[in-house]
């Protein structure tokens, strides 16, 4: 067994990793990232996109729910006023598209701080239900003020040009959405080693301890919710991009229980599970309908007619089964394997 | 004054809709001390296995509320016994998240069960128009909100007298020493999420009866919401009057400024509520505030 390997400054202690292998099949990881969409087809271009987008939204929730412990269903509404602040600032205002990302995040960060307020003295399931209630109030108003969203039929959206570099093509706009996934991973992780997030995981695990510390609970909560909903509304505006066309209709409520789900079967309050979830979570309904076509006709038939309730029953189930026996999701997975193969032969 | 009489009517009486199934969630909530996600969703199924048995074995009343009613009751104790009951112990959010992924898993089941075209439930009954006045009602809704007032009274009943009602506060105020008394925690929650799919099976039928029955219809859980949050989550009573407020409050909203209003008017007094008193018009439980 391994031992005598102690961390003896605080340096060491909040490294990101401090193992050359690590170093090296990340970067290798990082280059074939780079690489790889430019010999992909289509479909999977598109797959890796959609990843990417999800796992930024995911990462985002994240940092509310898996780090400062409270239970949002509200990330469809921090998604959709941030797809409509890039929509209408750049479709319709005719702004630059950095300036309509800017404000895609800092419209939802501005919406969170009223919704965050209230939410301040309720936890659990009372917080739960208050952003239930944003999302859904977020939709209505967008369906009312039609002067400005153009209510029910939408805004058209076009891919941006940022920095003088065209992302109209496939491969571009994969490559963007990938780099700011990783940007977005990078800055949670740093942000989950700060002040902050030592902070936002003492607020989850007691609360009150928390105070007596010294941590302001309202002002970290809030930080919590603006800074949750500003990555959420970066991964709302690149959702609408990628859809190309923005309408409250292209953002189901089915996506604020993906989000959760992706957080529970990753392993809630882990950078690394709501990357992983995201992949296991958008991959799952694409492998069953592969399995599904293996089949044949009759199954595929039925999957083309039922496609959206065959991904939510698949999200309930996944959901229902990881908390029943895996309540550590993937992550949980990953560290057993890890220590198995460190001890062998010896059990964990 | 017609026009407000006619919109009072069928807002109570969807009202007493969202009534029972704020019953159901307070129920649950009481006895366990969670939040069962999956009620409208309950009340869809119901619905839809008593269309089954209406166009399938007869279309007698009875035959169909009996096999409605025992159908929402073996569903609860199945429900109860093998997805609720294993999560013991684990943390609230768990729970929480189980029960919404048994709303969605729910919710997918009717497509691939039954299909996606509104049908309606056509039992002979509930379905005469009453002149009351001037206002014209249908006697269904006068039937449901009859129903909620009963449901009312036989809850009051068995929580006040009923031995087993005594054992479900028993446990809701305190289950350790619910237990160390000798009340079984578990039969109590068994007992709860049966009697709550009950209700929440009748509003489905009733609902189905009145309007049609289509795979939108668990929407009535998250409009029964407010009515709980508003009676208080902890007061089964209170929900049922909830019911009754909301939908008066929604048909109002509704009539009165837009349509639109009326479809999110529960999630602002929701949002509303919480603000100004977290606990209800009538819980007791005090939330935690910073």
């Amino acid at each position: 067994m391994r031992s005598g390997y102690f961390k003896e400054t605080i340096a060491q202690q909040i490294d990101l990793t401090d193992s050359a292998v690590v170093r090296i099949w990340l970067a290798l990881l990082v280059a074939a990232l780079i690489v790889v969409p430019f010999y992909l087809n289509p479909f999977y271009l598109s797959l890796l996109t959609i990843v990417a987008i999800t796992a930024i939204g995911a990462l985002g929730l994240n940092i509310l729910t898996g780090w400062a412990g409270l239970i949002s269903l509200g990330h469809v509404g921090f998604m959709v006023l941030g797809a409509y602040a890039y929509a209408i600032s750049t479709s319709i205002w005719k702004l630059d598209p950095l300036v309509g990302l800017l404000l895609a995040g800092l419209v939802p960060a501005i919406a969170s701080i009223i919704v965050g307020i209230p939410s301040l003295r309720l936890t659990g399931l009372y917080l739960a239900i208050t952003t239930l209630a944003f999302a859904f109030i977020i939709n209505h108003l967008i369906l009312e003020f039609d002067g400005l969203t153009r209510g029910a039929r939408g805004i058209f959206v076009t891919r941006p040009t940022l920095f003088g570099i065209s992302f109209k093509s496939d491969t571009a706009f994969a490559l963007l959405c990938v780099a700011l996934a990783a940007i977005t991973l990078v800055a949670t992780l740093n942000l989950r080693r700060s002040r902050v997030g030592r902070a936002l995981v003492a607020i989850r695990d007691n609360d009150i301890a928390a105070r007596v510390m010294g941590v302001d609970l309202t002002i970290y909560k809030l930080n919590a919710f603006i800074t949750s909903s500003f990555i959420i509304g970066i991964s709302g505006a690149l959702y609408g991009i990628f859809l190309s066309y923005v309408t409250v209709e292209g953002f189901p409520f089915l996506l604020s229980i993906e989000a959760l789900a992706i957080l529970i079967v990753g392993g809630i309050g882990t950078a690394l599970g709501a990357v992983l979830g995201t992949i296991f979570i958008v991959l799952l309904p694409e492998v069953t309908s592969m399995l599904f076509s293996l089949l044949g006709d009759d199954a595929a038939r039925m999957l083309s007619t039922g496609a959206h309730e065959l991904k939510s029953m698949l999200y309930g189930v996944v959901i229902i089964l990881f908390l029943r026996f895996q309540p550590h999701g993937l992550v949980g997975l990953w560290r057993d394997s890890k220590r198995m193969w460190v001890n062998w032969p010896l059990r964990f | 004054m017609t026009y407000l009489i006619e919109l009072l009517i069928s807002g109570l009486s969807i009202g007493a809709i969202y009534g029972l199934i704020a019953m159901g969630f307070a129920v649950i909530y009481k006895s366990t001390g969670l939040v069962n996600f999956a009620q409208g969703e309950i009340a869809m199924i119901v619905a839809y296995v008593a269309w089954t048995i209406a166009s399938h074995v007869s279309g007698n009343v009875f035959v169909v509320a009996g096999g409605a009613i025992l159908f929402a009751c073996v569903f609860g104790l199945a429900i109860e016994r093998l997805v609720i009951r294993p999560m013991i112990g684990e943390p609230i959010f768990s729970t929480i998240m189980v029960t919404i992924g048994i709303a969605v898993v729910l919710r997918s089941c009717i497509v691939f069960l039954w299909d996606a075209v509104p049908h309606s439930l056509d039992l002979g009954v509930g379905r005469e128009v009453l002149v009351l006045g001037e206002a014209r009602v249908r006697s269904g809704q006068l039937g449901v909100i009859a129903l909620l007032l009963v449901a009312i009274a036989g809850f009051y009943a068995f929580f006040r007298w009923s031995r087993f009602g005594v054992a479900m506060r028993a446990v809701a105020s305190d289950d350790r020493t619910a237990m160390l008394m000798g009340v079984s925690a578990a039969r109590v929650q068994a007992v709860a999420w049966a009697a709550s799919c009950v209700i929440a099976g009748i509003a489905g039928v009733m609902f189905a009866i009145i309007h049609e029955l289509s795979p939108t219809m668990f929407v009535l859980g998250l409009k029964a919401f407010p009515a709980t949050i508003l009676g208080g989550l902890d007061s089964v009573l209170g929900s049922a009057l909830g019911g009754f407020i909301m939908g008066a409050v929604e048909n109002l909203a509704g009539g009165y400024v837009s349509p639109g209003l009326k479809e999110v008017s529960g999630f602002i007094v929701i949002v509303v509520i919480l603000m100004v008193r977290p606990f209800g018009l009538f819980g007791e439980r005090r939330i935690e505030r910073v």
